[in-house]
């Protein structure tokens, strides 16, 4: 038995790899976790963790909810609050986001998901720090919430870990071993680890990690930024005011720390070329600059629903990168040139909350080879092949317009004519 | 009333860093640079003084640096600055050298007060606003964390070791900025658009007529951290034994 | 070569950090010379003579240490006495004062040195950049030299048994600039140093149940360390601790020279604020607690127990 041996060997200690490698360890499978820095310290370090249950699918919607049971298991588990419940609010200002909210009462109430139009002076009362004269429609879901994911992670670590999970940071892969088209391990400046089976959950970095077995994965590191205000007595935020989305204005938020954390989708935004960047970067000491573009547009943005945030608010700024795919949905599952490689990527903003659910799905289909969730969505075979997917830059421009069209189109029934995808 | 603002343009301290071949210098490929934290401090203060006592204030935004330093002027700029001045430099530099250039601004462009970091946080040496004051003859008020306008001068409330100390300085003054004079504003959508039609000049050390003399010659450079190794002790008075030894505490 | 050691004093006594700059002095030359300036300082010229002669400047215009005053009359003693290096130990005083006064005599000068050797007779002083994570080694072109140490780079010498002599020294007081007043000092009254300033920081975590507590605990060993305090996120939630202590991704970056983490367990946002501290202590009751990997020094233990045990160590009880 030679010691860096294990039945997987897991590329990435984030929420996605982490979750993935405890439901392995649950069914009693040996897993070793790579990580290139320090556990959680990509993405997952970086998200905000709100959760909007209600999705385009009931069965994505289904995912989301599951997730849920999932996490309230684990906090029994790991003694820690991972969810807060909060309950969330949409709200809309044109017709078009008006109508928009309607069809999505609709659609919830379809498949039993809680939710109900609401008025905007009970609005008014729940979120007093926020603009509502303009407001002319709402509604609220009152199951939804946020995941803290420095909790989710740390959850997942520790549960893994009392099931057996081997962790390794500082510890970045730098080759895959095959065995002609078989996966065999993996190459590290920390020796070789040896399993039959990888999983690519490096996040940003998993096209580069899939270049290294000449595989083309369509993500693009896209950047992203939210700011959080320092607690204002003017403007009190309590800790369980409801999650916020503000698709007109491209906005979405929660309740932080006493203050207010707005984050954006903008139509533009910033991209990341991991090759070029050094090779101990360190998404967790991101900053960005004081005339930041996209942090401008952010502020400008929050300033139209919370009139009160402005450039010299006291805030905290958050910025780090994101791994979208051309349809915002992930990577899930083996692609047809190698056996034993399995792909785990491309969140496109959602990974915390997805977790819980793609780690069952990702364990189910390494073991089993089928999932007992519908996961024709988010198959990682896709766009194999496709043209159209395979070179970097139109890899990166269809994702950084599907990252724009985020917030920018519509969802529900008015979609169907309008939606733009790629 | 004029004010200057030297900004200097330094790496993210928070990004590891590397050092290049010769361990000369760090390794600057692929590092983020940005503006000296303390200097956008005493940039918000400049524009503090303008929005409050001073509307008249022209803020001057100079920066010794290589041409890529017109980055972090534009991001004083995009706070507020009206126009910045970029004395083109490749070379390392000491403070002595840095106060001898911003000097020679100074005397170009007359202002009545000179706002600056304490220090900028690549070197750390907090020497260059003392320094110019000294070859300018002015007053200086280090380690500001409050600043006000009296009909003389400036009173100004100093961080010191010992607690606040209030001291008043006469006009013209060299004013360094400490942590807790100010939060800095990010830079509004409007004023990112207005600021690149904003003027930044150019010029040279020695068009300014100031030929480098070295006071500080860097022999090398050495990185400290190192992957950490957690040593387990057992009891309390271990640990304090073991911290003793690393001299992080005293006694 | 001829050494001025620049004696800090708050006015009634002198700082015991001055020792480091002795310390330094004395390791590299023979010829050394304490430096005192300021009004009524006849006990502490007794009290600096226990470790070098002493030369002093007590002038009522000197009452209050304003820089440009102070800076002209260094600058000028050091000038009439022929002195080749002046050393200070580096505090807030000595960057604003000795800093201007080293510009008056050419600025060939290296603040906050940490440790020196001569090499052909070329001294090569290092010194701290990039908050820590960097040591820098270089020279000085030109004389005078002048050298700030920190103090905990360099020991104090013995106080020898029979004080050397002290020499009072006029100086040109009405020349000196009059543009700079004191007003008022505001003394600290117990306020501790802000954490992102700190040396050394002091940080307490979910496992401090009540502010009592945690003031009791965390305070009393910061203040016992003159430290910071500092906190994890988990406190500021449950409403424990204010906003400004939370060290990490949404609260402050510090980088000190001691960090201590008490029952953090060391989620990646705390980290993000802390983890480039030059040494790093952590107490935790789960010895796997992801915190030990970041540290340089581990305890499992309960905070409750030995917490206590600490600040009656550090007292010497």
């Amino acid at each position: 038995m030679i010691e860096n041996s294990s039945d997987v060997v897991v590329i990435g200690g984030g929420v996605a790899g982490l979750s993935t490698a405890m439901q392995l360890a649950r069914r009693g499978v040996s897993v070793t976790v790579l990580e290139r820095e320090q556990i959680g310290n990509g993405s997952t370090g970086r998200a905000a963790g709100l959760l909007g249950q209600l999705r385009g699918t009931a069965e994505h919607t289904r995912m989301l909810m599951d997730g849920v049971k999932i996490v309230q298991e684990l906090e029994e588990q790991a003694g820690t609050e991972i969810y807060v419940q909060t309950g969330s609010v949409r709200v809309a200002e044109t017709a078009e986001r008006e109508k928009e909210i309607a069809d999505l009462v609709e659609m919830g109430r379809s498949i039993d998901f809680d939710i109900a139009p609401m008025a905007t002076d009970e609005l008014a009362k729940r979120m007093p720090y926020m603009r509502t004269d303009d407001v002319a429609a709402a509604c609220w879901c009152p199951t939804d919430g946020h995941l803290q994911p420095a909790e989710l992670a740390a959850a997942y670590h520790k549960v893994g870990r009392d099931h057996g999970v081997r962790y390794e940071t500082s510890c970045p892969v730098t080759g895959v071993l095959l065995d002609g088209s078989k996966a065999r391990g993996v190459e590290t400046p920390r020796g070789e680890f040896y399993a039959p089976i990888l999983v690519n959950a490096a996040g940003p970095w998993s096209h580069l990690v899939a270049g290294l077995t000449g595989t083309t994965l369509p993500t693009a590191a896209l950047g992203h930024v939210y700011l959080t205000t320092q607690p204002d007595p003017d403007h009190p935020v309590d800790r369980l005011s409801p999650g916020f989305r503000n698709r007109h204005h491209r906005i979405y938020g929660r309740a932080e720390n006493g203050g207010l954390l707005v984050g954006i989708y903008a139509e533009e935004c910033a991209e990341y070329d991991m090759e070029t960047l050094p090779p101990d970067f360190d998404m967790s000491a991101m900053k960005a600059r004081r005339d930041d573009f996209h942090l401008a547009m952010l502020i400008h943005a929050a300033q139209q629903r919370f009139p009160w945030i402005n450039e010299r608010t006291p805030m905290h700024v958050t910025t780090g990168i994101m791994t979208f795919s051309p349809d915002g949905l992930p990577f899930c599952g083996q692609l047809p040139d190698h056996e034993g490689l399995f792909y785990c990527s491309g969140f496109s903003g959602h990974g915390i909350v997805q977790s819980p659910v793609i780690g069952v799905i990702m364990s189910e289909l390494i073991l089993g080879n089928r999932s007992t969730y519908d996961i024709a969505s988010i198959e990682a075979d896709r766009y194999w092949g496709v043209p159209g997917f395979q070179e970097r830059d139109e890899i990166e421009q269809r994702c950084h317009k599907m990252q724009g069209s985020y917030y920018g189109r519509l969802e529900g029934k008015s979609a169907d004519s309008k939606t733009d995808t790629a | 009333m004029k004010i200057l603002v030297p900004c200097k343009r330094v790496p993210d301290p928070d990004q590891k860093l590397r050092l290049n071949a010769e361990a000369t210098d760090v390794d600057s490929t692929a590092l983020t640079y940005i503006l000296n934290p303390f200097d956008a401090i005493a940039v918000e203060e400049a524009l503090c003084i303008r929005e409050t006592t001073h509307p008249d204030a022209e803020i001057i935004a100079v920066s010794v640096a290589p041409a890529e330093g017109e980055d972090d002027l534009r991001t004083a700029l995009a706070m507020g600055a009206d126009r910045a001045l970029l004395v083109e430099h490749d070379a390392q530099l000491d403070s002595w050298n840095v106060a001898r250039l911003l000097a020679a601004v100074v005397e170009r462009e007359q202002p009545a007060l000179v706002i600056m970091g304490k220090q900028a946080v690549d070197d750390d040496a907090n020497q260059t606003g003392q320094f110019l004051a000294v070859q300018l003859g002015w007053s200086q008020a280090t380690f500001a964390s409050q600043v006000e306008f009296t009909e003389t001068g400036l009173r100004v409330h100093r961080e010191t070791d010992l607690g606040i100390e209030i001291i008043h300085v006469s006009l013209p003054a060299v004013v360094t900025a400490d942590l807790r004079l100010n939060e800095p504003r990010y830079a509004s959508l409007p004023s990112i658009l207005k600021a690149k039609k904003k003027p930044t000049e150019y010029t040279t050390a020695e068009e300014l007529g100031v030929k480098p003399e070295p006071r500080v010659r860097l022999l090398s450079m050495e990185l400290v951290h190192s992957q950490r190794n957690c040593e387990m002790v057992t009891s309390a008075r271990e640990l304090i034994l073991k911290l003793r030894e690393t001299e992080v505490i005293k006694g | 070569m001829k050494t001025l050691v620049l004696m800090e004093h708050d006015g009634s006594a002198l700082r015991s950090g001055n020792g480091a700059a002795i310390g330094f002095a004395r390791e590299l030359s023979d010829d050394v010379c304490g430096f005192l300036l300021g009004e009524d300082l006849d006990a502490m010229n007794c009290e600096a003579a226990k470790f070098a002669p002493v030369i002093t400047v007590d002038d009522p215009a000197l009452a209050d240490p304003v820089a440009d005053r102070w800076a002209q009359v260094i600058a000028e003693v050091a000038r009439a006495r022929g002195a080749e290096r002046i050393v200070a130990t580096s505090t807030t005083w000595a960057k604003d004062i000795v800093t201007r006064a080293a510009g008056l005599l050419g600025g060939a000068m290296a603040s906050d040195v940490i440790g020196h050797e001569v090499i052909d007779g070329e001294l090569r002083l290092r010194r701290p950049m990039f908050a820590g994570a960097v040591h820098a080694t270089l020279t000085l072109e030109g004389l005078p030299q002048i050298i700030t140490v920190c103090a905990s780079a360099y020991e104090a010498p013995e106080p020898a048994a029979t004080p050397f002599a002290i020499e009072p020294v006029a100086a040109n007081v009405t020349e000196l600039p009059g543009s700079t007043q004191l007003e008022e000092v505001e003394g600290k009254v117990g306020a501790r140093p802000d954490v992102t300033e700190a040396r050394i920081v002091v940080s307490g975590g979910r496992a401090f149940n009540t502010s009592q507590d945690f003031e009791q605990l965390v305070g009393g060993l910061a203040d016992t360390l003159d430290a910071a305090t500092g906190s994890s996120r988990a406190l500021v939630d449950a409403g424990i601790v204010p906003n400004s202590l939370q060290v990490g991704q949404t609260g402050k970056v510090v980088a000190p020279e001691l960090y201590l983490a008490l029952g953090i367990s060391g989620a990646v946002q705390h980290l993000a604020g802390m983890k480039n501290s030059r040494v790093i202590a952590a107490i935790n009751q789960d010895p796997d607690a992801p915190i030990f990997e970041f540290s340089d020094f581990g305890l499992a233990g309960d905070v409750y127990e030995e917490v206590p045990r600490l600040i009656a160590e550090l007292n010497g009880s």
